[in-house]
C-alpha cells in the first residue's frame, strides 16, 4: 500500500511568480565561463550573429539559475530530516537570447513516496514555466527534492 | 553537424571529458545568486554536510552535461534533459559525459533521438544519469 504523506495539499494549483530576470551578456558570460563552454554561438556575439541570431545565445539550461529566485513556500512535509536535490528536468522550447527578460511561474507538481532497497524516500516536485518578454514559453523546468526516512 | 539519417540505435555520443574547477564553480554560484560560502565552495561546510569536499551544484552538472549535445548537434538540438543526481560530483576531478542512442523516431514533424546519458568519474563512479531528447535535421 502506498505511504500516505502528510504535507500542505492546499499548495496545489497555486502559482508563484517571479522576475523579470534580465538575460545580460554578463549573465551568459558567467554561466558559460563556469561550465567551460567552448561553443562559439554561446560565447562570441559575432559568431552568434553569423549563425543568424540577433545576439549571444544562452545555453539551453540557463534558466535553471533563476529557479531558486522564485520564493517557494514550505510544503510542510512531515517526513525525514535532511533533504537533497534529487533530480532536474529541463524542456527547452524557444532559444533564450541576450536581452531577453525572463519571468517564472512555479507550482507544486507532486509529492510522493518511493520505497527501494535502501528504504523509503519522499519526493517533492516543483514545476516552473519560464517565458520571455513576448510571452513565449522558453523552457519548462522540474526540480525534485528528496527526503530520506 | 550530424544528420538524422547518419545515426543508429546504439551509437555513442561523446565522451566529453572535463573538470569542474574551483574557480568555475565559484563563477557559476555567483551568477546563480548563491555566492555565500556553501557546500559548493567551502571545504569546511562541505565536511559538516558529510561531503568529502566541495561539490558541483546539480544545476551546474546539468549545464555541463547539456554541452555534450550542443557541442555535437548545435545550440538548439537539445530538447529535453531529465537527470537524476546519484552521487555528489567533486571539483577538480575528471568527469566523463557520454550518451547512447536508445530510440530514433519522427514526432510532430521533428527527427527525435532518445539517449541515455551518464556522467562518470575516473573510477567508474556514476554521478549523474538520465535521459535526453535531441532533435537532428534531415539530410538536404
Amino acid at each position: 500500500m502506498a505511504l500516505e504523506l502528510d504535507y500542505d495539499r492546499s499548495l496545489y494549483g497555486v502559482e508563484h511568480k517571479a522576475g523579470p530576470f534580465p538575460v545580460t551578456a554578463a549573465v551568459i558570460k558567467s554561466f558559460t565561463q563556469g561550465i567551460g563552454e567552448t561553443n562559439p554561438i554561446f560565447i562570441d556575439e559575432d559568431a552568434a550573429k553569423e549563425a543568424g541570431y540577433s545576439g549571444l545565445v544562452a545555453p539551453p539550461t540557463l534558466c535553471t539559475i533563476f529557479v531558486r529566485q522564485v520564493k517557494l513556500p514550505d510544503v510542510k512535509l512531515n517526513f525525514g530530516k535532511s533533504g537533497m536535490h534529487a533530480g532536474q528536468k529541463v524542456q527547452s522550447v524557444t532559444p533564450i537570447l541576450v536581452g531577453d527578460q525572463i519571468t517564472a511561474s512555479s507550482h507544486l507538481k507532486d509529492v510522493y513516496a518511493k520505497t527501494g532497497r535502501t528504504g523509503t524516500m519522499a519526493f517533492v516536485v516543483w514545476e516552473t514555466t519560464f517565458s520571455n518578454q513576448k510571452g513565449e514559453v522558453v523552457a519548462e523546468v522540474q526540480e525534485s527534492f528528496a527526503r530520506r526516512e | 553537424m550530424p544528420y538524422f539519417e547518419d545515426v543508429d540505435l546504439g551509437d555513442e555520443v561523446g565522451p566529453l571529458v572535463l573538470e569542474a574547477s574551483d574557480d568555475g564553480v565559484l563563477e557559476f554560484c555567483r551568477v546563480w545568486g548563491n555566492d555565500a560560502p556553501s557546500r559548493f565552495t567551502d571545504a569546511e561546510i562541505a565536511k559538516r554536510d558529510r561531503m568529502p569536499g566541495p561539490i558541483v551544484p546539480g544545476i551546474m552538472s546539468m549545464a555541463i552535461m547539456a554541452r555534450l549535445f550542443t557541442d555535437w548537434a548545435g545550440p538548439e538540438a537539445l530538447k529535453d534533459l531529465d537527470l537524476v543526481f546519484r552521487q555528489p560530483v567533486p571539483h577538480n576531478s575528471p568527469l566523463s559525459i557520454a550518451a547512447t542512442i536508445t530510440d530514433t523516431r519522427q514526432e510532430d514533424g521533428e527527427n527525435v533521438l532518445e539517449c541515455d546519458v551518464l556522467m562518470t568519474g575516473p573510477d567508474g563512479q556514476r554521478y549523474v544519469g538520465g535521459k535526453a531528447l535531441v532533435s537532428l535535421p534531415s539530410k538536404p
